[in-house]
């Protein structure tokens, strides 16, 4: 066995140090640019859902969100709830709003000729605990962030004012920029003027279509205090969402509605689902590829060499020799193939796109390389190399001797 | 010794050849025998089935007493690379290896030590006259080159019985007899016994006995006197 397994080594050694050097090359770019292939795409589209995912935490509902329980309009005692929840081991923050509907009126010419009007929800802020939880005050592309005392004063992202590359016109004041005034209908009748403070750009669409009022405002406006119509709460991420929602309803919050993030997603879930089965469909199709390119340079060399083969076994090699170094070649062929293109990967094209990201709905997306993925394209790499020298060889060599060297 | 009882080979196919048709002869251990005969007759089917290459239909082969007939394709590779040395017509040579890996890769198969293949070989190469050329690539070789590291490749197990197809379609004039006289040297200094396939005429002067084979069926036996032997030596092919 021993024997066998080094004159297969010595084969294959030769194969490689004295065959055709131009075939060699040829084989290994191939394989190299079919992994890469695989891992690009995926790393793409992981970039693009993890983008998505990071956006949706960090500058939309962040990590978990209260609501109020059944039957209930607000989370009542909201300070000392809010107290109760960061003194929580894996709680790093949280925050309240307030969240109504409104109709937002916006007369760019103050003449009542051309006034845009649009029907969404305005939510509160309390400016401070705002900014431990979200990261939305790094991202204001005019003007500045809302202050605690604030009062005539509102901030809205780019999709609802127009402008700054706004995407989506359904929501759209088309156009409205800061220090502009527009009129503010609660739902509950009360009517305000404000002046748009800033406007913000996350690059994410859900975030970028909300309008914020301060707190103390809103509080003026519905006429209550301490209370909420949700609490955000950023973890550290330890563990689950599902994990620290248990912690929380033990701690005492067994009547208020607790979700996480994930509830929150909306049609960005079905954008990212249908990212995650684009990127397995992609993924399969480039191992395909892949082994279909090594099956076919082993096939070609073993038929080339079907005449050798058949000499080899003349002189008395055991097939399984010939097979297996048929099949240590293609594992070679892997190897470099992978190597370079993890080198290929990590050298050039993940610093191009960390420096060049990609504009797509969700943000700049720059590749992001999973390394379960990245272990699971090596580990199938290497098993189609497997087959696709096992095959072709073992093929040649179940020929008849007198056939495989006379034809 | 080679011992063949009845020996019948029949090709079935759209059209069905009996290639061999009960072919029966004995041969002795440091006999060099040569087989002739016309295009068809049979020649290198024989060959190929005392070679352990092929499976006759019917019939026995008994190699030093054994009935290789009854082996097992497993059983039939390890007695090929234990017992068996085989010289190929077009000279088959792996290219990726030199001359005398080539040589030496039936010890490495036999599990050798390195020290001990790479002797053996040496001393093989320089036997056949290639002394300076053992670590030249086949590539760099010419085809009477070549076919002596096949009959070096072919000795280096310390194989009983060499089987020679055609050693010299492919070579001219002057390797002929270079390989030639080397086979008869082989059989005259080590005892090989050789069993050589030709359709030329005067390759069959450097054998001990001739076996004509015509339609699958033995014709004739040709006993080369020593005499016609030692002649052929001097003057066939006088290059060396």
């Amino acid at each position: 066995m021993r024997n066998d397994f080094q004159a297969a080594i010595f084969l294959v050694y030769k194969y490689i140090t004295r065959g055709n050097k131009g075939t060699l090359i040829l084989t290994i770019i191939v394989t190299t640019l079919a992994f890469v292939q695989i891992n690009f795409i995926s790393g793409v589209l992981s970039g693009a859902i993890e983008l998505a995912h990071q956006q949706a935490k960090d500058n939309y509902v962040s990590n978990i969100v209260i609501q109020p329980g059944k039957d209930e309009d607000y989370i009542k005692q909201v300070p000392l709830l809010k107290n109760k929840i960061t003194s929580m081991p894996g709680i790093i923050s949280c925050t309240s709003r307030y969240t109504i509907g409104s109709n937002i009126s916006y007369d760019p010419d103050k003449n009542g000729k051309d006034v845009k009007s649009i029907s969404w929800p305005i939510k509160s802020i309390n400016p401070k605990e705002e900014m431990r939880v979200t990261n939305i005050q790094n991202y204001m592309v005019a003007g500045k962030y809302l202050e605690e005392s604030d009062r005539d004063q509102i901030m809205m992202g780019k999709e609802i004012s127009g402008g700054f590359g706004a995407s989506l016109e359904v929501q759209s004041l088309k156009g409205a920029s800061v220090g502009d005034e527009v009129t503010v209908y609660y739902r509950n009748g009360v009517t305000r003027d404000y002046t748009i403070k800033g406007i913000y750009s996350v690059d994410f669409p859900l975030s970028d279509m909300a309008v914020f009022v301060t707190e103390k405002e809103m509080e003026s406006v519905l006429g209550v205090h301490n209370r909420a119509s949700e609490i955000l709460v950023k973890t550290n991420q330890v563990h689950t969402e599902q994990y620290y929602i248990q912690a929380l309803r033990e701690n005492g919050l067994d009547k208020e509605d607790i979700r996480p993030w994930t509830d929150f997603f909306g049609l960005m879930a079905g954008l990212t689902q249908t990212f995650g089965i684009i990127k397995r469909i992609v993924f399969a199709i480039g191992l395909v590829v892949a082994g279909v390119t090594i099956f076919i340079v082993i096939y070609i060399a073993t038929i080339g060499r079907r005449k050798q083969i058949g000499i080899m076994k003349a002189i008395g090699m055991k097939e399984r020799i010939i097979i297996v170094s048929y099949i240590f070649l293609a594992f070679f062929y892997a190897i470099l193939g992978i190597s370079l293109g993890i080198v290929l990967l990590e050298v050039l094209i993940k610093p191009y796109f960390i420096s060049h990201p990609l504009n797509m709905p969700v943000g700049k997306v720059s590749l992001m390389i999973i390394q379960g993925e990245l272990i699971a394209s090596i580990v199938c790499m290497f098993v189609v190399s497997i087959i696709a020298g096992f095959v072709p060889s073992w093929r040649v060599t179940k020929e008849n001797i007198i056939k495989a060297i006379w034809g | 010794m080679i011992n063949v009882k009845d020996l019948v080979k029949i090709y079935e196919g759209q059209v069905t050849v009996h290639a061999l048709k009960g072919v029966s002869f004995k041969i002795e251990q440091g006999e060099f025998v040569t087989i002739m005969g016309p295009s068809g007759s049979g020649k290198s089917t024989l060959l190929h089935q005392l070679a352990l290459l092929d499976k006759p239909t019917s019939g026995q082969i008994l190699l030093d007493d054994i009935d290789v007939s009854k082996l097992s394709e497993h059983e039939k590779t390890a007695y090929r690379l234990k017992n068996l040395g085989y010289v190929f017509q077009e000279y088959a040579l792996i290219p990726e290896l030199n001359a005398i890996e080539n040589t030496y890769l039936p010890l490495m198969l036999l599990g050798a030590r390195r020290k001990e293949y790479t002797r053996a070989s040496t001393e093989l190469l320089e036997k056949v006259g290639l002394g300076n050329r053992v670590h030249h690539l086949i590539s760099q070789l010419s085809g009477g080159e070549q076919q002596r590291v096949a009959i070096a490749r072919a000795l280096v197990n310390k194989s009983k019985t060499l089987f020679a197809d055609e050693p010299c379609a492919n070579l001219d004039t002057e390797n002929k007899g270079i390989v030639l006289r080397l086979l008869r040297q082989l059989c005259n200094e080590l005892g090989q016994t050789i069993l050589m396939v030709t359709h030329e005429l005067e390759q069959r002067e450097f054998s001990d006995r001739v076996i004509w084979l015509r339609d699958g069926i033995i014709e004739k036996e040709e006993i080369i006197s020593k005499e016609v032997r030692d002649s052929a030596l001097r003057e066939e092919y006088q290059v060396i």
